[in-house]
């Protein structure tokens, strides 16, 4: 499992390239200097359990099922018509 | 003077009608020269003019913020209306529902007035990375307008709008609110939820308000700020007080970042307003303290490491299977990939690449985790700073407000503009420009949830301007 995927792939992106002006940003993080004192920020930027939604299912309403139909892609004969998933 | 409460007393001495005042800003917005706007909301404007101006006539109360029209990012979800993200992806993406921010501001009456041209998901800093066309500078149509909230903002200059709501993950709201002279607030991160924002980079996305003066950006915030249940990362939050807003600040520490101001990358002009500015603040009786800070490369590399990361994950999910403009390819990878890289700007393909690869193997430990332990570091300095001083100010970018082309074909020297603007974000800390101290403004910034201190300093400081 440990085969590298090229960028285009990983993206989605036909052709795809790793770009110069992003390669510059990566290297000044690849030679910052890190101070180990600071890991204690983990606990504050972390949400608390109680705060989690409750996972409950809501129907939608007809206008918004409406939009999301409208919204699709591509419609044939009164089905909404999904991308061929399973390569024969 | 707060444009909301002028145009609410007109309003209701019955100076001229609801429906009247929106038809004229509706004609300005459709005649409009800067590119500013994507879709314009004529029927659901006039439909919620025409209920305000029902309400005065039966003699009933009319709420602040009742008539009054507002513009919107287009990456806010209204439902009804398009939501492109300036993207040919979604040109055609209608919302399902309603942002909890746009929602609130419509419960209250405001009237929504058209969704805004802006950079494609955010990604940029001048609003030329749009397929709706360059955004133009209100002031000078030669210039950007800033972005990625530009349209959002050169409205607001251009009186379209009475306010318009932006969104901010790296400077998206302050660096055109600076363009263009008007004022621009980044709100604490999680302070106003992030419900039907479409994302960009979810650890430093906020909503904010765009307007033309301090008491209106505060009246906006007190109505679409609170914790949401849609969004977790929401929290509570106190009202901003109008009163203590308009009071002088008393016993108030000032700092700013020396790093900021004594290197070679910042314009001398901005350098020397900046600290004539702060002479200001000095003879006003108030501390002012030098503080040392990360340089200008760690700051935006750290933040430009961490979003592109998080957009490439964020827009994973628009490859044409459930909505986006499908391309049909030959397989089912294929049809992906056509469709998104037809579909995708080049700048918006930059980041999601650039994430990919921080993200791949061999790169997350080198880049992406070193990343976040540096924006460890960078709020742990922060807290330390807010332990000294109140407020920080800085200017809102080095340089002035460059020519329309000069910055989409520079990719680098875009992400090293964001220089001052992208440290607060990564803090998730308050930060409002002001329209006065550079040519292209002023950062007020205070720890987490002090949106009341900044605004009452933002206050002080244009009085002594």
């Amino acid at each position: 499992m440990s085969k590298i995927m090229p960028v285009d792939i990983l993206s989605s992106i036909k052709g795809a390239k790793s770009s110069e002006a992003v390669d510059q940003l990566f290297d000044v993080i690849r030679n910052a200097e890190i101070n180990q004192n600071s890991s204690n920020q983990n606990a504050k930027n972390a949400m608390s359990i109680d705060d989690l939604r409750a996972d409950v299912v809501e129907n939608s309403s007809e206008i918004t099922k409406q939009i999301i139909r409208e919204n699709f892609p591509k419609e044939k004969d009164g089905y909404l018509v999904v991308s061929k998933v399973i390569e024969g | 003077m707060s444009e909301i409460k002028r145009i609410h007393q007109d309003l209701v001495a019955k100076k001229y009608t609801c429906t009247a005042f929106v038809q004229e800003k509706l004609d300005l917005l459709k005649e409009n020269k800067y590119n500013s706007v994507n879709t314009v909301l004529e029927e659901l404007a006039l439909e919620a003019a025409a209920k305000v101006d029902a309400k005065i006539a039966n003699g009933e109360e009319i709420g602040l913020l009742e008539g009054i029209p507002f513009g919107i990012k287009d990456v806010y979800m209204v439902q009804g209306t398009y939501t492109s993200a300036s993207s040919d992806l979604l040109k055609n993406y209608k919302s399902a529902y309603t942002a909890t921010a746009i929602q609130k501001l419509l419960d209250a009456g405001a009237i929504p007035m058209a969704k805004e041209n802006c950079d494609s998901f955010g990604h940029g800093s001048s609003s030329e990375n749009t397929v709706f066309g360059s955004v133009k500078n209100a002031i000078d149509t030669s210039l950007v307008a800033g972005g990625s909230s530009g349209g959002s903002a050169v409205n607001v200059a251009a009186d379209y709008t009475v306010f318009s709501i932006g969104g901010d993950t790296g400077g998206s709201i302050r660096q055109p609110a600076g363009y263009n002279k008007i004022y621009g607030l980044k709100p604490t991160y999680g302070r106003v939820s992030r419900f039907g924002l479409m994302a960009y980079a979810s650890s430093t996305d906020t909503v904010g308000p765009l307007a033309k003066s301090i008491e209106d950006v505060a009246i906006v915030m007190n109505v679409i700020s609170g914790k949401d249940g849609k969004d977790q990362t929401s929290i509570v939050s106190e009202e901003i007080n109008a009163e203590v807003v308009a009071s002088k600040p008393e016993g108030i520490k000032v700092g700013y970042f020396k790093n900021f101001i004594e290197n070679d990358a910042i314009d001398p002009t901005i350098k020397a307003d900046f600290l004539a500015t702060i002479e200001k603040i000095k003879t006003a009786g108030y501390e002012v303290q030098e503080l040392d800070f990360f340089d200008a490369d760690t700051l935006v590399s750290t933040y430009y490491t961490l979003a592109m990361a998080e957009t490439a994950s964020n827009l994973s999910r628009l490859d044409g299977t459930n909505y986006g403009d499908r391309i049909e390819g030959k397989n089912l990878k294929e049809t992906y990939m056509v469709t998104r890289s037809e579909n995708f700007t080049e700048e918006t393909k930059r980041r999601i690449v650039g994430g990919n690869q921080v993200l791949s193997q061999g790169f997350s430990d080198a880049i992406y985790l070193k990343g976040q332990e540096l924006r460890k570091e960078i709020e742990a300095a922060f807290e330390a700073d807010f332990n000294n001083v109140d407020i920080i100010l800085s200017p809102v970018t080095p340089g002035p407000v460059p020519k329309i082309g000069e910055v989409l074909s520079n990719p680098h020297a875009m992400y090293l503009s964001d220089a001052y603007t992208v440290g607060f974000s990564l803090g998730q800390l308050p930060t409002l420009t002001c329209p006065f101290g550079t040519e292209t403004g002023i950062q007020v910034t205070g720890a987490k949830n002090k949106e009341q201190t900044i605004l009452q300093f933002a206050n002080f400081l244009n009085q002594v301007q």
